[in-house]
């Protein structure tokens, strides 16, 4: 009876091989991990694109050209025929968009909510344009550029297909241009 | 009061079986994390991607690096910047050193990007499929901080060394 219980004792299972296997595993594992999930936005050098263009096709309405300037003061549209199409709420001459916070210091006083309300618009009125130009200045951060064309590609309030949560597109294809300072 | 020391060291056996239990949901924890992505970013205090709400996963490509102290094509340094305190509000800016470009185009970016263009071109031409063709693809890894110049400059460089389709990498967010 005593014999039997020593051997009970004795049948424990020895996990300190599989513990080194682990130990040694997790190292490796930390290394290779990635705790942030990356993606690209594409864009094109204007230049580049003008001359891959097909042959200018024969449509009713000139094309757009939808510009979006990105100053100090906040965004201003300009497009073919945009100023009188589009409903003002701003002073004439003055950017469409101005900022929330006077002068922009940061790239989240960006009005991008209003920004994506007048580019939905535009998208109403000129249904078939994708191309929007950006044109940054000097001294925007490239956060608020990256936070624009965020605000220029999709519409997140308006989902068009149900089960797979896509939504509207506005201005998918994005060309960075170089103008104002 | 012998017989019980001696005893003692038999039954004070490291208990490893709890430690196994961690180890076991470190290790799931770690394998769902393990990335095979074509590009990796070591992050720093000088690169910090912006975040935004695109999808489109990263595909390899020349890959420049373009943080507040220096720009690099694939993991090589090849100009340093340097730092400008901005008129208006004094702060340091990272901007790209006069002499080291003429007009906007950085010297040593282009003689750097220009080469691997040329890599590219023979290493297209000796695959002979459209997948390794050369198509001016590049990554550009830029911080979120720059200014607009900075980043400007380099797309103007790239586009002279005939990369024309740039992919700025972003960190997937909620948007």
């Amino acid at each position: 009876m005593r014999k039997a219980r020593k051997e009970y004792e004795e049948q424990t299972l020895d996990l300190v091989p599989i513990m080194n296997l682990v130990t040694i595993l997790i190292p490796f594992l930390l290394m290779s991990a990635q705790f942030v999930t990356l993606a690209v936005i594409d864009s094109t050098l204007p230049a580049i694109q003008q001359e891959s263009n097909e042959p200018p096709k024969e449509e009713e309405e000139e094309p757009l050209g939808l510009s979006i300037l990105i100053t100090d003061e906040g965004f201003t549209l300009t497009g073919k025929g945009l100023d009188a199409e589009l409903p003002k709420d701003d002073e004439v001459n003055g950017p469409n968009v101005v900022c929330l916070e006077a002068g922009c210091p940061t790239a989240e006083s960006y009005d991008y909510d209003t920004l994506r309300k007048k580019l939905v618009q535009v998208k109403d009125r000129w249904n078939d344009e994708e191309n929007a130009i950006l044109v940054p200045g000097s001294k925007v951060s490239y956060e608020t550029v990256v936070l624009t064309m965020d605000a220029a590609r999709e519409d997140p309030e308006d989902v068009v297909d149900e089960s797979t949560q896509k939504k509207r597109e506005l201005f998918p294809f994005v060309v960075i241009a170089a103008g104002v300072n | 009061m012998a017989r019980r020391s001696r005893r003692a060291p038999e039954n004070e056996e490291l208990n490893i079986t709890s430690m196994m239990d961690m180890m076991t949901i470190i290790l799931v924890f770690l394998l769902k994390s393990y990335s095979t992505d074509d590009i990796t970013v070591a992050g720093n205090d000088d690169l910090q991607l912006p975040v935004s709400s695109s999808l489109k996963p990263p595909k390899l490509a020349v890959n420049v690096i373009v943080s507040r102290a220096q720009i690099l094509v694939d993991g090589e340094p090849v100009l340093a910047l340097e730092q400008v305190a901005d008129e208006a509000s004094g702060e340091m800016v990272p901007a790209i050193p006069a002499d080291a470009k003429t007009g906007p185009k950085i010297d040593d970016l282009f003689e750097k990007l220009q080469a691997k263009a040329e890599q590219a071109k023979t290493l297209g031409q000796r695959a002979q499929s459209d997948e390794f063709d050369f198509k001016g693809q590049i990554l550009l890894q830029c911080d979120r901080r720059l200014p607009f110049s900075v980043v400007r400059d380099v797309m103007f460089t790239a586009g002279q060394a005939q990369f024309g389709e740039f992919r700025f990498v972003v960190i997937k967010g909620s948007g």
